[in-house]
């Protein structure tokens, strides 16, 4: 037997193998992807002006020779760690130094090829540095998987992320990149935009609850009724959201109209009313299946104590079906809040506001980069707002069952 | 103590509960033995309205139960069932204090009294009052369901097959439990089970139904000796009734003056058990003797036997 | 006790609503442009002590005007041949010619929905074709009539359009004014109607574009060194950004009119292109080149 274990004297495919099972198969695709990515797509787009398209530019054409070997290098060692390292924490440290450091490379990029005092000149992240970001992230959410982390960890790490990116952003690290100038130009109406954005999508989800959560109970006390409630709320579901939007628009505004205090409490047919009222109905159908799925579940024997010990029927309501069915409506909660935030981008066609209205707007002038301004921060909160009510979730049933 | 009457209960066309009225006596175990759709869990629910029955009425110390809310009398009488129903979500301290909590008891009082009753059910409360039910074993859940029932120091305790889910071996400790619980703490217990030697095991009095009807109701040497009909003799045991009677009395009960040779037998035992144990040492007598190893007298395989047939 | 402090809290909602209800909100459509020209409207009017409400890229057409007729905005730029879409007379010949459009559009504006229509300005954002500034001076191309000659005489046109301008009929029409016919090989046809991938083609010469389908103020133009073609037989309907006011709210300000009127009477078809450029091409805010403008033009101090 030689060390491997592999008897000596067997064919050397057989050891050759026994190494080769240990090269991670997801490090083969990762490295494959940063090679193409490094090599064969643009680092990043060169724009004379805001809407030209652009001359793509390599990592090497863009950085010093020390930074763009020091980066290379860097960048090649961590394909070294993704196909040959197995323990997690290192493939974790590898791939964010990785994305560090491709980060401050395209940020730098940017700095250096615009020309001093030019404001008209826009250097974009090319898709080589896009498809080299994704499969570094993809490397770090791997490795963060693999060392299953608890809720609250997930939580922290997440937090931990957003700091760092904030704090980069704030510094003023990546201003020079044209997502960024777009911000520049937009600043005052981006906040205001992004409160917006998501005061719409937290209130549709309040009022669903509000409505939903009782309206869930109901059909579960009254099984005659559960059928007609679900199957109207899923005909809602199946209506396109900008139909949706738009069919709400005239008797809105016939409302506002005609009965005084409406306008004065915003009911519009335009801007938020019906945007808001539109969410709110598709947030109904998640909320209501879920607490009744949720209810559902509830052991019948826990409830049947309740009872017999003398709880009343709102109270058993109150203290044992509610409590328990809460992960269950909470990952109900978590669908509606995820769907609402990219929802609300369209809210922006009928004046709704939020971060929508530099999708469109970008779409309009084909600038590209206001459309990342708009699209990317709702990528973010929508992300955001699932790992943050998954681990609500899972904290929650862990004391449970 | 608790006086049935009349108790009725229809689903539809099927009658579950047909005309059953009995008495319990207070501070006894009573306990309704019947197979799977006799109407037995039903009988009991009525006890503490969570069925309301067709026709019919429960007294409890003379007073109807229906002129009261449910709920509030439900307060008073404990409810222990199969499958616990411990409430997941709350630690096992949270549990047991469940109905002081809806009486409006002082949190010390709850305290105190959680405690108290975690150490008569041999549950440490410095290691068990904070732990959640996924955490207990079977027999600890089924024990924290009892506290549970028993906290608010109710009169009445209503018991749906409460060891069904356990292993014999834990059953069996399960029961002397109970018994020595009720002894200390004087509760009028209602207990409803298929199992036939539970019921002779644990009950003053032992109740049979079949088919929603209660066909006889008395002690359990009673209905061994003297079944009220064929159906009734089937189910207390036809083939082994001579074992189920001398089960029901101990060696302490039916010991004589005398002694013998070797080593003794707990005067707490069965007579069945001795009967096993002097077949097994191929003896005819053994002393009895009481726990702390004095002698009481002597029991002969004769004396024994002649507690076997009904007199 | 919670119903009364609802009841509370709507009625100083109300009272706190009411005071602006005295500020005229200004609005505009999604286009650079409109927002440009509607937030230099909304800067002229805070100079003269008329108190605003910015909503300015509220959404597309049809929602903006709606929003005016049911009085929730009050003033936004709109074109005067879109009134020919809103009035269903789209191929009225009074749309091509900019006087008798204004006037067709605000009367039926004012007939139908109390909508004053103030001072137009004199520059058409009708589609247009431009071409490369090298081909312009190397066949004499100023006017379309030059162009159908051009094309005519054997030129070696590629026009890079939308769909919709080669199918919905604008082309047809140009080629039946001015007595032209294009090839389908002299058609690179893009989806979408981005005249900024369109000027970017002819810019570049992608598959041998030489003219670009372009909005008549469009900033690209002038970056691209495109030269815009004149449509000198008018066969375009013109599209002159107008500001549009409802007549309630005019009542309460008429210095509105004295107000708007320089600053459109400033704008030519060159200055648009030019305003365009800085916030389409350079990027700047639309607001400061708002306010830049009216600064040098000494509208606003």
């Amino acid at each position: 037997m030689s060390v491997l274990g592999v008897p000596v004297g067997q064919p050397r495919s057989a050891r050759a193998t026994a190494r080769a099972a240990r090269i991670d198969r997801l490090g083969i695709l990762l490295t494959l992807l940063g090679a193409t990515a490094l090599v064969l797509l643009p680092f990043v787009v060169l724009k004379a002006n805001r809407i030209a398209p652009g001359d793509p530019r390599a990592l090497v054409e863009v950085l010093p020779r020390w930074a763009a070997l020091g980066t290379e290098a860097l960048l090649v060692l961590v394909a070294a760690v993704a196909l040959g390292v197995a323990r997690a924490r290192a493939r974790l440290a590898a791939a964010l130094a990785g994305i560090v450091a491709v980060a401050l490379a395209v940020a730098h990029a940017a700095a250096l090829l615009t020309p001093p005092g030019n404001a008209v000149v826009r250097v974009a992240p090319g898709a080589g540095f896009w498809l080299l970001a994704s499969a570094l992230g993809l490397m770090a959410a791997d490795a963060i998987a693999r060392l299953r982390p608890g809720p609250a960890m997930r939580v922290l790490a997440l937090a931990a992320f957003l700091a760092v990116a904030g704090l980069a952003l704030a510094h003023g690290t990546f201003d020079s990149l044209s997502i960024m100038r777009e911000y520049a130009v937009n600043a005052d109406r981006f906040a205001s935009e992004a409160q917006r954005h998501i005061a719409l999508a937290l209130g549709s989800l309040g009022a669903a609850v509000l409505l939903g959560l009782p309206l869930g109970i109901l059909a579960h006390r009254v099984p005659r009724l559960r059928p007609a409630i679900l199957a109207l709320l899923n005909i809602v579901q199946t209506i396109p959201a900008i139909a949706l939007f738009g069919i709400l628009m005239a008797p809105l505004g016939l409302l506002a109209a005609h009965v005084p205090w409406a306008a004065a409490i915003g009911i519009r047919g335009i801007g938020a009313a019906p945007a808001l009222v539109a969410l709110f109905l598709y947030s109904l159908l998640p909320i209501v299946a879920n607490t009744v799925a949720g209810l559902r579940q509830v052991s019948p024997a826990a409830l049947d104590a309740a009872h017999g010990m003398g709880m009343t029927p709102w109270q058993a309501l109150a203290r044992v079906e509610l409590p328990l069915a809460l992960p269950v409506i909470l990952t109900g909660v978590r669908i509606v809040l995820v769907q609402n935030i990219g929802l609300v981008a369209i809210a922006a066609l009928i004046g709704g506001g939020g971060l929508g209205t530099f999708i469109f707007q970008g779409i309009g002038q084909t600038a590209i980069d206001l459309v990342l301004l708009g699209a990317i921060p709702i990528v973010v909160l929508a992300f955001s707002a699932a790992v943050l009510l998954d681990a609500l979730v899972e904290a929650l049933d862990r004391g449970r069952r | 103590m608790i006086a049935i009457e009349h108790l009725t209960k229809r689903y539809g066309s099927t009658t579950v509960v047909d005309d059953v009225s009995m008495v319990i006596e207070r501070n006894s175990i009573t306990v309704i033995v019947g197979t799977s759709g006799s109407g037995k869990s039903t009988l009991l629910r009525m006890v503490n309205r969570l069925v309301e029955p067709e026709s019919g009425r429960v007294l409890i110390d003379g007073r109807d139960t229906a002129h009261e809310p449910a709920h509030l009398l439900r307060r008073r009488i404990g409810y222990a069932i199969q499958g616990h129903g411990l409430f997941p979500h709350r630690s096992v301290a949270e549990n047991i204090a469940t109905v002081p909590h809806l009486l409006g008891w002082e949190p010390a009082r709850i305290r105190s009294r959680v405690t108290a009753l975690l150490e008569a059910l041999q549950l440490d409360p410095a290691v068990f009052a904070r732990k959640y039910p996924h955490q207990l074993s079977g027999g600890q859940q089924q024990r924290v369901g009892v506290a549970r029932a028993l906290a608010a120091e109710p009169e009445v305790l209503l018991m749906d097959e409460p060891f069904g889910a356990l292993d014999p071996i834990i059953r069996d400790k399960a029961q002397d439990d109970l018994l020595d619980i009720q002894r200390r703490f004087a509760t009028t217990i209602v207990l409803v089970t298929h199992d036939i030697d539970e019921a002779f095991r644990l009950g003053d009095r032992v109740a049979v139904m079949s088919a929603g009807r209660l066909l006889q109701y008395d002690r359990p040497e009673v209905l061994l000796k003297h079944p009220a009909d064929t159906l009734v003799a089937r189910m207390t045991g036809l083939s082994d009734r001579a074992m189920r009677l001398l089960a029901l009395t101990t060696a302490g009960e039916a010991v004589v003056p005398g002694a013998s040779d070797g080593p003794g037998v707990a005067s707490s035992a069965s007579l069945r058990e001795v009967l096993c144990e002097l077949i097994w040492r191929g003896v005819d007598s053994a002393n009895v003797v009481d726990a702390a190893g004095a002698p009481l007298g002597r029991l002969t395989i004769a004396t024994i036997l002649a507690h076997g047939r009904p007199s | 006790m919670f119903l009364k402090s609802l009841c509370v809290a709507a009625a100083l909602a109300f009272v706190a609503a009411a005071p602006s209800r005295a500020a005229v909100v200004v609005s505009s459509k999604l286009s650079s442009e409109s927002a440009m020209i509607g937030e230099m409207i909304r800067l002229l009017l805070n100079a003269a002590g008329i108190p605003t409400i910015d909503r300015t890229r509220l959404g597309a057409t049809p929602v903006v005007r709606r929003a005016l007729i049911d009085g929730e905005i009050d003033l936004y730029v709109e074109y005067t041949g879109n009134a020919g879409f809103f009035f269903n007379i789209p191929s009225d010949p009074a749309w091509k010619d900019f006087a008798k459009g204004y006037e067709l559009g605000a009367k039926l504006d004012y007939r139908a929905n109390r909508i004053v229509w103030l001072t137009p300005a004199n520059a058409s954002n009708a589609w247009a074709l431009a071409v490369r500034h090298d081909v312009a001076a190397a066949h004499h191309l100023r006017t379309m009539s030059d162009f159908a000659r051009w094309v005519s005489s054997g030129g070696n046109v590629v026009l890079a359009c939308s769909a919709e301008f080669a199918n919905a009929g604008t082309l047809r029409s140009l080629e039946r004014t001015y007595g032209f016919r294009l090839r389908p090989d002299q058609l690179i046809v893009l989806a979408g109607g981005e005249t900024a991938a369109t000027i970017a083609a002819a810019a570049a010469g992608t598959d041998g574009t030489n003219t670009a389908m372009v909005y008549g103020t469009d900033g690209g133009i002038v970056a691209a060194n495109l030269v815009l073609l004149e449509d000198d037989r008018h066969d375009q309907p013109i599209y002159a950004p107008v500001p549009i006011i409802r007549e309630a709210v005019l009542k309460k300000y008429p210095q509105i009119a004295a107000l708007v009127k320089p600053l459109m009477q400033s704008f030519d078809r060159q200055t648009l292109q030019a305003l365009n450029a800085r916030v389409q091409i350079d990027g700047e805010s639309v607001d400061s080149v708002a306010a830049d403008y009216l600064k040098r033009k000494g509208l606003i101090r």
